[in-house]
Order: structure tokens, then C-alpha cells, then sequence
């Protein structure tokens, strides 16, 4: 890999920041002709895993950032979102929509979910330094 | 309201519509429960929530539109939404919400099956 296929931009943890990744991440895929509904999918996953990382890793410290690198392969683009929170837990399962809807649990828990359903790969890492959630996405995958 | 959101409400015959331009998203959240709010305060059954083409939503903003789906069912108040981009009519699908509220690709169809 050459240095000019990798990416990096660093966000404040600040709830808004993640559109800065979002739209990064748009801009290499639709130079890299991934179609529109998946730059679509993209953007949401990105925007996802940075909310995640700010919210829930970096738990709103400004100060702290969430580091997002991209890395363009030959038909793929990878996206790693960076946080240096505590060790996450073991994903959730899809949330129960119809408990939510019934107030028996709160409505939240969709971000992970959605990472999942729109990237072709993702994988969720952690270790004492922080949280790594790796998101690949494939030319040649998936409609 | 942000700068960054518009929310409006306006009568179409007994619709109660809600104009929703911008972002929707946890932080942003509040005006668009007010609007819910203010129309079931007016004595809302109809509720169409119309989507610009510019909305941005996350998962923040789903929790938003799933608290106001949960409160509508214990108003006995139908819901439609239209205006949601393909991205976003696939996002809603994938979550469920389209059990709850059904979608339409534009107001004059969604107000046609009330």
C-alpha cells in the first residue's frame, strides 16, 4: 500500500463533529465511483461509529479525539473510527423495535445495528488503549 | 429551534402535517417533539411527517421519531411520513418503523390514505 491511499482526520468529541468523517468519507468514495445509495450507506456507517466513539469512548471530552482513517484499496475503501475509551462491550443484538415502541425499553441502540446492515465487513476491537471499529465496503458487493 | 433544523405544522383538511427540513438527530430533537406535541394538544388523529430531501438523520433522531410513534399509538393517532429519500426509506425499513408509520413517496399519497 502506498501512503497516498491512506487517509486520517481527527474530531473533537463533539456530537456534530462526525459529519466532518461523514462527508470525508464521501467525497474518496464517490472519486473511487462507488454508487450514490452506497455512498449513502457509507456516510451513515461513518457517521455511526464516530457518534459512537464520541458519545460512548470519549464520553463527550472535546478534548479527546476520535481518529478516522481511510484506507482505498483495489475495490474496497476501509474505514477505521479511533476512540480512547474503555473497553466497549460485546455489540448488541438487533434492538427490539416493538418493546421501544411499546415503552417497555428506550429507543436507542441503533447505531450498531446499522453499521452492520450497510458495510460489507465490520469488526469491533478493543484493547486498554481504546476502541477500533473497522468498517470495509466493497465495489463489487451488494446492491 | 437550530439553525441547522426547520420545524413547521399546518393543516391540511384534518391532517396534521409536520414540516421537518434539516437535521434530525438527538440534539435537534426537541422541536420536533414540540410540533408532535402542539398537534396532539390541538386534537390530532392524522399525523403526516414530511421529510425535505436535505434531512439528515441518525440514530439519535430515530429514537426521537420512535418516542413520538410510541406516544401516537397511546393517542390512537395514525401516523404517515413521506418526502424520506431512498437511503432513509431503506434506514427506517431496516429498524421497523415502517410497522409503525407508513411511508409514501410524496404528501399528495401519503394524505390519499388517511
Amino acid at each position: 500500500m502506498t501512503p497516498e491511499n491512506k487517509f486520517e482526520i481527527h474530531l473533537p468529541s463533539t456530537l456534530g463533529a462526525e459529519k466532518a468523517a461523514m462527508d470525508f468519507a464521501a467525497e474518496i468514495a464517490k472519486k473511487m465511483n462507488f454508487p450514490a445509495d452506497r455512498v449513502e450507506d457509507l456516510k451513515t456507517a461513518v457517521a455511526e461509529a464516530c457518534m459512537n466513539a464520541i458519545e460512548h469512548g470519549n464520553k463527550l471530552d472535546a478534548s479527546v479525539k476520535v481518529g478516522v482513517s481511510l484506507t482505498v484499496d483495489k475495490g474496497r475503501l476501509k474505514v477505521a473510527v479511533k476512540d480512547k475509551g474503555g473497553r466497549m462491550k460485546k455489540p448488541p443484538r438487533k434492538p427490539d423495535i416493538d418493546s421501544q415502541i411499546e415503552g417497555k425499553t428506550p429507543p436507542r441502540g441503533w447505531g450498531i445495528f446499522l453499521i452492520e446492515e450497510l458495510m460489507d465487513e465490520v469488526s469491533f476491537d478493543s484493547s486498554a488503549e481504546g476502541n477500533v471499529v473497522t468498517m470495509i465496503i466493497h465495489l463489487d458487493k451488494k446492491e | 429551534m437550530t439553525k441547522s433544523q426547520e420545524i413547521s405544522t399546518r393543516l391540511k383538511g384534518d391532517v396534521s402535517v409536520i414540516d421537518i427540513r434539516g437535521e434530525v438527530t438527538s440534539q435537534t430533537g426537541k422541536p420536533i417533539e414540540d410540533a408532535y406535541h402542539a398537534v396532539t394538544a390541538a386534537g390530532a388523529k392524522k399525523i403526516l411527517m414530511v421529510f425535505a430531501s436535505d434531512c439528515y438523520i441518525n440514530s439519535g433522531g430515530i429514537a426521537i421519531l420512535i418516542g413520538i410513534l410510541s406516544q401516537s399509538r397511546k393517542h390512537a393517532q395514525r401516523v404517515r411520513m413521506s418526502g424520506l429519500t431512498a437511503h432513509f426509506q431503506k434506514i427506517f425499513s431496516m429498524v421497523g418503523l415502517t410497522k409503525y408509520a407508513e411511508i409514501h413517496p410524496s404528501e399528495d399519497a401519503a394524505l390519499s390514505t388517511f
